[in-house]
């Protein structure tokens, strides 16, 4: 088979891809290659601030993809090699694919801790769908579980799961560090111990049941806790939650004569004999087929790519959590391996392909100009701008800062009383400003503290 | 700012009718001219609150009050006539948000000034009729607020709705409502119902930055977010029947929609651009102000004609904006009523400028002068017979489209010939906030988390709301208190309220 467009992989990434370049080249033959037989759609796309963007992921059956955009023809399969001297693929089923521009979505595979591989019954790694239903079988029958990691999904699980003694082992000095600063985790551990009484929500995605679904799909969308029911089976404890922080495993034994099957050891000889370990320690891009060494790789395996999502090879792009950024980053972005900026890429690299395929000048897009992203954490909405956490400024910044417990943080990151980034918890309606404080680099010098003064509404004062 | 006893500030002004105050030269150094504002008991009562909170020891944060920063405009080089403060003024970033001033350009120390236009440039509001009714609209409003936004290619030319590459972005920069027209987007009869015609002649794109031009491209193929947003209104009290019949307006009921949105990012770039090159001219030419805020260039300076292009662009992407907004609404309409726009009888009414410079003829002192006109979130309001207005309103005077905050009262107001002698043919554009707005009473704490911070080892400052006033007034204000103050003062006149009945966000 051959296609103008060969897209892999069925996640955020390849499907906002696929769908920017059948809007951008209806004409044109696309196929997309996915490895599961459902696809992740973004859905219900909310425009907060030019560059903010929060979504919903859905998961559909490939047929609505292609209802809807007659040109892309969707093959369930497994990449197996890149042929770029013959501008060609290898799948699974023996298929050949040509193309004139391909773009490698394949995403990440949770790094799992070390020790995994020996206790592959006690130790789940989460990162889609599957693992998810994995995780909550076996955390019907646990009393005791350990979490390790301190990313969005461990203070998700964290947010979520009853009934269960949880140890959550993190290695730095406070909780959901890869988000937050020390002053936001404060922030948020009165809302850990606490059971959140959540309003029931309906379930914003739908989940068709497929036989023979094949257990490597895309990775979870940004709601994937939403509605999920994360109980243990130990009712007489509904919220315990010991962390141990700046700490890490150091090994894992089998136990014997316990009530636990597994004891894992931290660093600092400390025994927490428990059922299940859960690990959420971050990703690792998915480059797991062939590829010629024409194709620049990054240290950790990702797909180099330069400001047009474009790798060494030059009809060969790569979006999303598979490739790492090679280009002068702006001062204000830097890459993370997220949803936000898993649909800017795939939706960029189309643009890119596309503008390639008819020969036009494009401009890299503005969205990577400026880091942004929008989440929930432990119930409260959090929007994430800039150097939120003073990445890249070292110690020379200054910090304002605005909190109410239970309602609000908001902190600037200042440096030559210019905004570097932000971070807005709670329904601040602030976002919108900073985005343009950050971008403009105002001199802010003559607000003072009064930026942030709750009695004066600056909404529109930078109009 | 000096800072005197509010008793002490109050003899600087002086009521000269119920709806005017004039602001005396002294009240801020340097004043050039005198100011003025038009309140009514309501809004002078926010005005001088705002003063008076300002005047108390430990108030003087970095946010000046409304009345302190039209006294600062009126210290500007080459300001004529007076600094005009609208009924919705409120504080912004150099001239107040509702402030206009007018410039000599035959006075070569007259200068332009980003703060006195704003950075959302053209930001403004678009007026589109109907001939349907508010109960054939009521039961689809749903489905036409969902179909107006859909990111479905609904373009007819081979290029998008909106300018999506580098080339195309040139050209629209370069050519405005022109390029809408061109690429079949809009009627043509649309642009004789524009301030410029959709197009400003002096625009430039040459001489607007790489960034701006990068950060005015849509993001991944959105029409945009924030302040951006259009309305389906009917409308609710006909005060001038015979000027709304002059545009198509014929009773009440009717069904219109109203489009908002103006250059977003791209003018902030532009201005933000424009700002750094003018401290520079500033400490070259010598130029003095009040407030570093109200960065400013001579007109004939090379920066200050630089900004001149480069507004004039982002005035064109506005209107490009605005029209792509308006094609999305034609095409929503008639796919819901299955028919054409033309028959929906969907004209603009109207298009209006809020945040923009221009270059206009007035009488001063007797004498015909040519003026540099500030308008920052102020509206052109041109009386009947004036050459610039188009043939249709000649004997109503202008069409004012005054947008009120998301879900609130719109209102159609015209020009006059007073509003032409007081206010260079200015009204307000909208409702407006004051400066202080205490909302709901913040418990900031910050013991706990400040102990952690301070780990990392970075210096911290924390907000405090200072003094909590007394009393917290909602000083908020209030669209129809605004319109209301232009009409009574006289400088335009009630025409048509409209209220909405659905919103669309972008």
């Amino acid at each position: 088979m051959e296609a103008t467009f060969l897209i892999i992989g069925g996640g955020i990434a390849g499907i906002s891809c696929a769908e920017t370049l059948s809007y951008l080249e209806p004409d044109q033959k696309i196929i997309l290659i996915s490895e599961s037989s459902l696809i992740k759609t973004a859905v219900n796309l909310q425009v907060l601030t030019k560059l903010l963007t929060t979504f919903d992921v859905q998961e559909k059956e490939t047929s609505s993809l292609t209802e809807s955009h007659p040109n892309i023809i969707v093959v369930s399969d497994r990449l197996t090699q890149v042929c770029n001297t013959e501008n060609t693929v290898k799948t699974a089923s023996g298929q050949n694919y040509s193309y004139k521009y391909l773009c490698i979505c394949t995403g990440a595979y949770p790094k799992l801790i070390p020790q995994a591989d020996m206790f592959r019954n006690y130790i789940v790694g989460i990162r889609d769908t599957d693992s998810v239903e994995t995780f909550t079988k076996k955390l019907q029958i646990a009393k005791k579980v350990v979490i390790v990691g301190n990313g969005g999904i461990a203070s998700e699980v964290i947010h979520k799961i009853r009934n269960v003694e949880v140890h959550w082992i993190i290695k730095d000095k406070h909780i959901s560090a890869t988000f937050v600063d020390p002053g936001a985790a404060e922030f948020f551990l009165s809302s850990i111990q606490e059971i959140k009484k959540d309003d029931p929500k309906p379930c914003k995605r739908m989940r068709f049941k497929i036989e023979d679904s094949k257990k490597s799909g895309a990775a979870l969308g940004p709601d994937w806790y939403e509605n999920l029911e994360i109980y243990g089976s130990s009712k007489a404890t509904p919220r315990d939650i010991k962390i141990h922080y700046q700490t890490e495993i150091s090994k894992i034994v089998m136990s014997e004569g316990n009530q636990y099957p597994i004891e894992v050891i931290l660093i600092n000889d400390e025994v927490i004999p428990c059922d299940l370990i859960i690990s959420a320690t971050g990703v690792l891009p998915a480059t797991n087929f062939e590829l010629s060494s024409d194709i620049k790789l990054s240290e950790d395996g990702g797909i180099l790519v330069n400001e047009f999502m474009q790798s060494s090879v030059s009809n060969i792009y790569a979006a999303g959590d598979v490739c790492t950024a090679n280009w002068q980053l702006a001062k204000h972005w830097f890459q993370m391996k997220l949803w936000t900026q898993a649909r800017q890429m795939g939706c960029f690299a189309a643009k890119s392909m596309a503008a390639a395929f008819a020969r036009e000048e494009i401009y890299q897009d503005f969205c990577f100009e400026m880091f942004t992203h929008s989440t929930k954490l432990f119930g409260y909405k959090v929007i994430l701008l800039g150097l939120f956490n003073g990445q890249t400024l070292g110690t020379n910044y200054e910090i304002l800062l605005r909190m109410t417990k239970g309602l609000e943080y908001i902190k600037f990151v200042l440096e030559n009383n210019r905004l570097q980034g932000a971070v807005l918890i709670g329904d601040t309606d602030l976002e919108e400003m900073c985005e343009n404080l950050i971008l403009n680099q105002i001199d802010l010098s003559p607000f003072g503290e009064d930026i942030l003064n709750p009695n004066i509404d600056i909404e529109d004062y930078f109009d | 700012m000096v800072v005197r006893k509010f008793e002490e500030e109050l003899k600087y002004m002086e009521k000269l009718n119920p709806y005017c105050w004039k602001i005396k030269k002294g009240f801020q150094p340097n004043m050039n001219v005198e100011g003025v504002f038009y309140v009514n008991s309501t809004l002078e009562k926010l005005m001088l609150d705002e003063l008076k909170n300002a005047c108390r020891p430990g108030m003087t944060g970095g946010f000046l009050p409304g009345v302190k920063q039209i006294a600062n405009v009126a210290a500007l080089p080459g300001i004529v006539g007076k600094s005009i403060g609208l009924p919705d003024v409120h504080s912004g970033y150099g001239f107040a948000i509702g402030n206009m001033a007018a410039f000599d350009m035959n006075d070569p120390n007259s200068v332009v000034s980003p703060g006195g236009v704003g950075f959302d440039i053209n930001c403004g509001v678009r007026l589109l009729r109907t001939n349907l009714f508010e109960n054939d609209v009521a039961p689809v409003k749903e489905q036409l607020a969902q179909s107006l936004f859909d990111h479905i290619p609904v373009g007819v030319g081979s290029k998008g709705i909106i300018p999506m590459n580098a080339r195309d972005l040139e050209e629209a920069l370069e050519m405005g409502m022109d390029w809408s027209l061109r690429e079949g987007y809009v009627w043509a009869e649309d642009k004789e119902h524009c301030e410029e015609y959709g197009r400003m002649l002096n625009a430039d794109p040459n001489k607007v930055s790489f960034r701006a031009k990068k950060r005015g491209l849509p993001q991944l193929g959105t029409l945009g977010a924030g302040n951006h947003y259009a309305e389906i209104q009917v409308v609710d009290e006909i005060y001038d029947k015979w000027a709304a019949c002059k545009m198509g307006i014929e009773e009440k009921g009717q069904v219109c929609v109203m489009i908002h949105s103006g250059s977003r990012g791209f003018g902030h770039q532009v201005a933000t651009d424009a700002l750094v090159q003018m401290e520079k001219a500033m400490s070259r030419d010598k130029i003095e102000t009040n407030d570093r805020q109200l960065a400013c260039a001579r007109i004939n300076s090379q920066e200050g004609q630089d900004y001149l292009k480069s507004m004039a662009a982002a005035a064109n992407f506005a209107w490009v904006n605005r029209s792509s907004m308006t094609f999305l609404t034609r095409q929503a309409f008639a796919k819901q009523f299955q028919t054409t726009p033309d028959d929906l009888d969907m004209h603009v009414i109207y298009d209006v400028s809020h945040n923009i410079a221009k270059v206009e003829e007035h009488v001063v002192d007797g004498k015909l002068k040519t003026l540099l006109v500030h308008r920052k979130g102020s509206t052109r309001a041109f009386p009947p017979n004036h050459p610039l207005i188009p043939v249709d309103y000649q004997l109503t005077g202008q069409p004012v489209l005054i947008g009120g905050t998301m879900g609130t009262c719109s209102y159609v107001l015209t020009g006059t010939e007073q509003g032409m002698i007081e206010t260079y043919g200015s009204t307000c554009h909208g409702a407006g906030r004051a400066l202080s707005r205490a909302k709901s009473r913040r418990n900031l704490d910050y013991t706990d988390v400040l102990a952690k911070l301070e780990e990392m080892g970075i210096s911290i400052r924390v907000a405090s709301p200072k003094l909590v006033m007394e009393e917290a007034p909602e000083s908020y204000k209030n669209v129809t208190d605004v319109v209301n103050t232009c009409h009574s003062a006289g400088i335009s006149k009630k025409c048509i309220k409209l209220r909405p009945i659905a919103v669309i966000k972008g």
